[in-house]
């Protein structure tokens, strides 16, 4: 009897070819649990679909979504007219589309219940893999795998190899888990998991709640890597027993064969920031602090929760925005909008001197909120990159919403423990 | 494109890390058109500006380690495809990359160790398939090459992914 990797194992239930196909390196076909895209590339997905097979439906219209969330709501002609073409394609051929305002087609896909761990998705989104923080096998694709998936229900994926992460020891407030995060990419980037999955293990992860799991896994593909898994367990049952659905706790086997493992020692750590030009130039975050900061956005789908909200409205209540400040949120899903209406946090930020603009991406591509233009306007954002002249052309760092809200309250880069004190 | 031999000139891009924001930015999403999408190939990445305006058709691109690492962009493939560039040849690709690449009918050829393979701007190089090996024609230097596996061949046989899509 063989045994398994977390991946190998997914990917064993989702394919046709036996046993003996299942190893690192080789390239095997999947059958899909469900196809996604969204108003970026979704238009060019259906372009290609239209164009190469003609009068085809898709493969099964029930395991297609199409989640706008890239774009606002009407600003841009061009965007509109990609929309409406999701909505007249998903109309003609009976697919559920998650409009805008919906959020983050990756969060929904777990908050809504239309992913479950072992299922294998793949979308027009290279962050799908934050799935992985809930053992889905969930992956970017581009527009011609996506187009190939919407017709034949399967792609190809070459079998990563896995490395074994043991995070070892703890942390507390006001290190959060970005801070996790951003050290592990750190360590990982230098480590090299090109290509590679990884699998979480240690007793920090017991303590992770599904929000905290989806940020840690979500700088997985900042390091080049396949994935970040943390394996279905209780926390994970719990979450999709809330939304009536029940899972299988698929596991690795025991004896399952790692590339190599790795223990990260993770006992009190600090805070932590990436700095310009890469997300993996991650330092300490007393090295660059007092760096003068002028936009700051909290969203995106590494830290736009409202578990992350709530982080930075704890800092900000009380305290007014630094004038030089431009300080924006931009919920991940509607559910998370909902919920920090419900508890006040909405209110706090608002009083602070914050702005919400819509729900969904941001910071991320041309279009989204959190964009700058100036050479001057340098940013802090909780989201996942800061590659040079992505988000405009001065410099942007990449924090925890705990150091975005001290930052917002300084006009420069702080650490809570400081603002709070006060 | 015989299956066994690609012989070509280098075009050398030996940077660490290039994201598909600077081989394509994203200010550009909203561009298609593979004659659009060509000049602005590397449009920001810094020392390479230029690339999108020079001719390079034909020729194996030489990269390094992580190419193509961040967003799914499909357009970071076939600007490069509407160059006419032939291979890219690097130390590692982002994994949505390789399979974009792929997908769209453009070889990558992942060899550990680029940095200590001796070549230059234009040497004549030749990607031999079959024994998985790179040769530098101008100084005789060869390379080891990760094996091409067979599913990748099959699909940039068939012309791209969408192709096999047809049959299935």
């Amino acid at each position: 009897m063989t045994s398994f990797t977390l991946i190998e194992k997914i990917i064993r239930n989702r394919t046709d070819v036996s046993d003996s196909e299942i190893y690192p390196n080789n390239i095997v076909w999947v059958n899909l649990d469900l196809v996604t895209a969204r108003d970026y590339a979704g238009p060019q997905v259906i372009d290609l679909f239209q164009k190469n097979y003609i009068g085809s439906k898709t493969f099964n219209n029930e395991k297609v979504i199409f989640t706008p969330d890239c774009y606002p709501y009407g600003n841009d002609p061009k965007h509109a007219k990609d929309q409406e073409k999701i909505r007249v394609f998903a109309k003609e051929h009976g697919i559920k589309v998650t409009d805008l305002g919906s959020g983050i087609g990756s969060h929904l896909l777990f908050r809504r219940g239309f992913s479950k761990p072992g299922d294998v998705v793949i979308g027009a989104d290279s962050h799908y893999n934050i799935l992985g923080a809930l053992g889905i096998l969930g992956q970017g694709a581009g527009d011609v795998m996506l187009a190939f998936a919407l017709k034949t229900g399967k792609s190809w994926i070459k079998i990563p190899e896995t490395v074994k992460i043991i995070l070892k020891g703890d942390y507390e407030w006001p290190t959060t888990a970005k801070d996790l995060a951003l050290y592990v990419l750190k360590e990982l980037h230098e480590y090299g998991i090109t290509g590679k999955a990884v699998e979480f293990y240690g007793a920090i992860i017991d303590k992770l709640s599904i929000e905290e799991r989806v940020t840690l896994c979500s700088l997985i593909t900042e390091a080049s890597g396949v994935i970040g898994f943390v394996p279905a367990d209780k926390i994970t049952a719990d979450y999709y027993s809330k939304i009536g659905i029940e899972i299988e706790m698929l596991s690795a086997d025991e004896d399952a064969r790692y590339i190599s493992e790795l223990v990260l020692d993770i006992q009190d750590l600090g805070q932590y920031i990436a700095c310009p030009p890469h997300p993996h130039n991650v330092k300490k975050i007393e090295e660059v602090m007092g760096t003068p900061i002028n936009s700051i956005v909290i969203g995106s789908c590494t830290n736009g929760s409202s578990a992350d909200i709530h982080d930075a409205a704890k800092i900000l209540k009380g305290h007014k925005i630094n004038p030089n400040v431009r300080f924006g949120i931009v919920p991940a899903t509607r559910e998370d909008f909902v919920s920090i209406n419900l508890n006040g946090d909405m209110t706090i930020i608002l009083e602070s001197g914050g702005n919400f603009f819509g729900v969904g991406c941001s910071t991320c591509a041309k279009g989204q909120y959190g964009l700058t233009g100036g050479e001057t306007a340098v940013t802090l954002t909780t989201g996942n990159r800061n590659t040079q002249g992505k988000i405009g052309p001065a410099d942007v760092y990449l924090a925890s919403p705990v150091v975005a809200a001290a930052t917002a309250i300084e006009g420069k880069i702080a650490a809570p423990k400081e603002v709070v004190k006060r | 494109m015989s299956k066994e031999t690609i012989k070509a000139k280098a075009k050398l891009v030996i940077v660490d890390d290039i994201d598909t924001d600077q081989i394509f930015h994203q200010s550009l999403l909203t561009i298609h058109d593979p004659n659009e999408i060509k000049p602005h190939i590397f449009g920001n990445l810094e020392g390479y500006k230029s690339f999108g305006k020079e001719d390079n058709v034909g020729k194996i691109l030489l990269v390094g380690k992580n190419f193509g690492k961040g967003s799914t962009r499909q357009q970071a493939v076939t600007g490069f495809i509407a160059h006419g560039i032939t291979a890219i040849v690097g130390e590692s690709f982002g994994p949505i990359y390789y399979s974009n690449s792929v997908n769209s009918g453009l070889l990558l050829v992942e060899v550990p160790g680029i940095s200590e393979f001796k070549v230059k701007e234009d040497d004549n190089l030749e990607i031999d398939i079959t024994q998985s090996l790179i040769i530098n024609q101008n100084n005789g230097e060869t390379i080891k090459c990760v094996k091409i596996p067979q599913p990748v061949l099959d699909i940039i046989e068939a012309g791209g992914l969408l192709k096999l899509g047809e049959i299935m």
